[in-house]
């Protein structure tokens, strides 16, 4: 049990060193990045006005000044800093004076919802369906399975998803195609407001899982093959053993192992957000807000969504590595 | 088993929930609880605003501006049109009259229209006027500070519906900040905001309205806006006009052009901003309710803004004139216009747009001027103009397009343009030769004998039209053995445009009032006096940073004459004629928008026939439209 808690503590040591570095390229590579926030917000508020250009030389001035991009960058990284440890990003320089944190819990609700209901599903299905036909090789139907997972993984993301808005959303108009709920519907917990977040939910969601199922499907199926030529697992069949027992705790048990990696960093992933589908669907999510910001220059909203997903993949990574000894028996702290 | 067969019917039983609203009629993109004959749903092109809450529009980017909230909800003195206007070009809306300057041009009054009520029934005064200039004056983060501070020395109200800016220098265009194209210094409500602490950091939400409608509701999310005509519209300044037709307006974001085309096939969009040439065609062929600003063919409004191949005048290799006129006339316009808007473009040889009123007042009385102009090329002097450009892309386009096409002059001239420079390899040669330049197998080298480089920028799929205008010339260049590039900047345009970090780009320096002649809009903003130095930030619109004394004398002289002065004209065609000469950016068409309407609900929209306004709905103007919509049954 020692081992296992020296274990822990030195995994939460690396933990906090991933996210110090991670925190910190971020933090460089946003500042290196060849768009002025100011000018980007000049452009936006003059772009279509009659603006005198001895007064947008004024406002050049005020904008820095309100951004507070004037100190020297030591003095920003250390603002940066102490503004991080309190969990505050700052204001957005895109929408200013609204703080990011504002903006990123608006969205991130949407994108977790979607994206870990999806992955979920996702993952249950590819990896049941693959361990299925990795064991039972000879079944038409599941042989069909995976070739219609063969057939779906390969395709690009954005043109099964215009597929879908076509079929869905013209040809046979019967599923939402823009936004989260509908227009004018108060977001409240009534079931008007959820069924309708639900109908929005599932032209995003299938086109997750369509493509996503595929991966999955194909990875189970490899790996229950190959366990199945494991010698405890022909023992067990020439033992007589159930197969229906064979197949859950033998096989499928072994082969998931490294698929619950996958999934634990796939669960920490979904703070990227997904910008091609909450483009294509008009879905709220923090993938968009992050695009908008990095368009802007927003350097604020940029590394508040960059350090919520460094985190969460982080955690995601620390979780399975420190369940994993009491998951897998083979695996052993030292 | 068992289980599962229990599961069904609940299954069943949810699925029937979740379609259930589909039968009724309510399950695609339209606003809930609204009678959709009441409903008017135009596109925001904003998007998603990310901060939807936010709707005091005087700090800056804080929030949306065309989500509403410029076109229904808010209001300012005067409105000048793109196109000929609901009642004239030129509408007093809370000013009574128009704008009274001294002779010097440092002062401006202004009467104020009475019986204009704020929508919480506060009634609009010289007070509020006052109070928009002081707020913006007292705290320099805001929208408009940096106008009104560099300009007014001091505002008064003399009564409740007078108001006297003292301006700090002579400054006849001084009303144009208080005038709508596109968007204008709105009035903000002083009863509401004098209450608050620090206006820079005040949302505004909910809005009170000086316009016809008032908020109804918006999403979180930032995806859609609802407005409501307000009860007492008559006390609004579009209530002059009629009782406006739409009871709601929804301002939506419908997502990328091919859920646009959808959602109007679908009529849950009756008004898309912009879609690419290709989805402009796409309805026009599908859907018999949709229709443009044009009846066939090519669809577009040409907006008041000038696509042109800006180059960096501050670059050596572009000082020259020489160099930038070989450079136009390595173009074939026809090939760009089908390039970039597939044919459905509206050319322009001269550096204004020709859209409104500019054809009457400066193309067609200009076409003489231009015919007989001539350039040197150190080897003889050639006439570049070629008047019938606009009817060879009308021929061009004619047996594809069939009768959509325009046969008579004065349409071809109206949808394609008239005329522009011939493409001439041959006279392009020779002023590069007579600048220095020098051919070599093939390829073009600098004075200095390094290859002749040039680098487009253009925005890639952020504005993907001209990006194909860019590509297209791009190639051209190429073809006669300059080494062009293209230079895809994206989101960094901005950034590099100010920044001066170009060879060329494809965008405009050029954008006008529309439906008024005077050019001052963009031209005052040429002057030399605002030319950075190279390496610092250019303010807008001189993005190519040329000088010219000749130049700053039209612009003086502009500045001393009046608004309405027939002067102005002329002092236009002189700039115009100095441009051709100089050809300091290279003027390829208008920014034509294809905004596409649905008539299936609505009908009386602008267009060509009946171009009452500019049918674009995130331009300010556009409110006129609602006056004259009419339900389609």
């Amino acid at each position: 049990m020692n081992g296992y808690l020296i274990y822990i503590v030195r995994r939460l040591g690396q933990f906090v060193l991933v996210v110090f570095i991670g925190i910190n390229l971020a933090y460089v590579i946003t500042h290196a990045t060849p768009i002025d926030p100011v000018e980007q917000s000049i452009s936006a508020a003059t772009s279509f006005g009659n603006t005198a250009p001895d007064a947008i030389e004024q406002m050049r001035t005020s904008l820095r000044e309100l951004y507070g991009l004037g100190g020297s960058p030591v003095e920003q990284y250390l603002v940066f800093w102490r503004r991080i440890l309190r969990a505050d990003f700052g204001p957005s320089m895109s929408a200013f004076p609204t703080p990011v944190s504002t903006l990123i819990g608006r969205a991130l609700p949407w994108t977790a919802g979607l994206l870990m209901i999806s992955t979920i599903i996702t993952w249950v299905l590819g990896n049941l369906l693959g361990g299925l036909a990795g064991y039972y090789q000879k079944s038409r139907g599941l042989k069909l399975m995976g070739v219609i997972a063969m057939g779906l993984h390969p395709i690009p993301y954005y043109i099964l998803a215009l597929l879908l808005l076509i079929v869905f959303g013209f040809l046979w108009p019967v599923l939402p195609i823009a936004g989260g709920s509908a227009m004018n519907l108060p977001q409240t917990w009534t079931w008007d407001f959820i069924s309708s977040v639900l109908m929005h939910a599932i032209l995003p969601a299938l086109s997750l899982i369509l493509i996503g199922i595929g991966s999955w499907f194909l990875g189970m199926r490899s790996l229950v093959s190959n366990v199945v030529t494991e010698d405890y697992v022909v023992y067990a069949e020439l033992g007589g053993v159930d197969r229906h027992r064979i197949l859950t705790s033998y096989v499928m048990r072994n082969a998931l192992v490294p698929q619950v990696t996958g999934l634990a960093i796939s669960l920490g992933g979904i703070f990227n957000g997904a910008v091609i589908t909450e483009k294509v669907f008009g879905y709220p999510g923090i993938g968009s807000l992050l695009v908008d910001a990095v368009y802007a220059g927003d350097y604020g909203l940029v590394l508040g969504v960059t350090t919520i997903s460094i985190v969460g993949v982080s955690i995601g990574v620390l979780a399975i590595d420190l369940l994993y000894p009491l998951l897998d028996p083979r695996v052993k702290v030292r | 088993m068992n289980r599962i067969r229990a599961l069904v019917p609940a299954v069943c039983a949810l699925a029937l929930q979740l379609f259930l609203p589909i039968s009724s009629g309510h399950a695609q993109g339209i606003p809930q609880n609204i009678p959709r004959k009441e409903l008017l749903i135009l596109e925001n092109p904003e998007g998603t605003i990310k901060n939807a809450g936010w709707f005091n529009i005087w700090a800056i980017n804080a929030g949306a501006q065309s989500n509403g909230l410029q076109q229904a909800a808010l209001d300012t003195l005067w409105y000048i049109d793109p196109e000929s206007g609901i009642n004239g070009v030129w509408e007093n809306a809370l000013a009574a009259d128009k704008p009274q300057y001294n002779a010097d041009f440092t002062e401006m009054t202004v009467k104020l229209s009475k019986g204009i009520f704020w929508s919480d029934g506060v009634e609009f005064t010289a007070e509020d006027v006052l109070a928009t200039v002081m707020l913006q004056i007292k705290n320099p983060g805001m929208r408009y500070s940096a106008v009104m501070a560099s300009n007014v020395a001091s505002v008064e109200a003399p009564d409740p519906y007078t108001v006297v800016f003292k301006l700090k220098k002579p400054n006849s265009r001084f009303h144009a900040n208080f005038t709508v194209r596109w968007g204008a210094v709105w009035i903000l409500p002083k009863h509401v905001f004098e209450k608050v602490p620090d206006p820079a950091k005040f949302d505004f939400n909910k809005p009170i309205s000086l316009g016809a409608y008032v908020l109804h509701s918006f999403d979180p999310d930032g995806k859609w806006y609802i407005w409501q005509l307000r009860d007492d519209w008559q006390r609004t300044t579009l209530g002059r006009f009629g009782k406006p037709g739409p009871k709601y307006l929804a301002y939506v974001d419908p997502g990328p052009p091919d859920k646009r085309v959808i959602a109007q096939l679908n009529h849950e969009l009756d008004v898309i901003h912009d879609i690419a040439p290709e989805g402009m065609f796409a309805l026009a062929k599908q859907s018999k309710s949709t229709r443009a600003w044009f009846k066939g063919f090519p669809y577009g409004h040409p907006d008041p803004t000038l696509p042109a191949v800006i180059f960096n005048d501050q670059n050596e290799l572009f000082k020259n004139r020489d160099v930038r006129w070989a450079l136009a006339l390595l173009i074939d316009i026809k090939a760009v216009s089908m390039a970039s808007y597939r044919g459905a473009a509206t050319i322009s040889a001269i550096g204004v747009p020709p859209t409104g009123t500019h054809p009457a007042t400066y193309h067609q009385p200009m076409e003489e001027w231009l015919k007989n102009f001539e350039i040197d090329t150190g080897k003889r002097k050639i006439k570049p103009y070629d008047p019938t450009i606009g009817k060879q892309i009308a021929d061009m386009l004619r047996p594809s397009m069939g009768e959509q096409i325009p046969s008579d002059p004065k349409e071809i001239a109206r949808a394609f343009g008239m005329g522009w420079w011939k493409t001439d390899p041959q006279a392009a040669a020779e002023l590069l030769e007579k600048a220095g330049f020098t051919k070599r197998g093939g390829a073009w080298s600098t004075p200095d004998g390094k290859p002749f480089t040039v680098r487009v920028m253009v925005e890639g799929d952020l504005r993907p039209v001209m990006t194909r205008a860019g590509t297209m010339i791009v190639q051209q260049w190429k073809q006669a053995g300059i080494d062009a590039k293209i230079d895809v900047a994206q989101g960094t345009l901005p950034t590099r445009r100010a920044a001066g970090d170009f060879d060329s780009f494809i965008g405009w320096s050029v954008e006008t009032w529309g439906g008024h002649q005077d050019l001052s809009y963009f031209l005052d903003s040429w002057h030399s006096q605002f030319v950075a130095e190279p390496g610092k930030s250019q303010p807008q619109r001189n993005w190519q940073r040329w000088s010219n004394p000749e130049l700053d004398k039209i612009i003086e002289q502009t500045r001393s004459v009046g608004f309405d002065d027939p002067k102005s004209i002329e002092l236009g065609k002189e700039y115009v004629k100095l441009a051709v000469k100089e050809m300091p950016t290279i003027p390829l068409m208008a920014y034509n928008v294809f905004t596409a309407m649905d008539q299936t609900y609505w009908t009386g929209y602008p267009t060509a026939e009946d171009p009452y306004t500019d049918p674009v709905p995130n331009w300010g103007n556009s409110r006129y439209m609602f006056v004259k919509l009419k339900p389609a049954h």
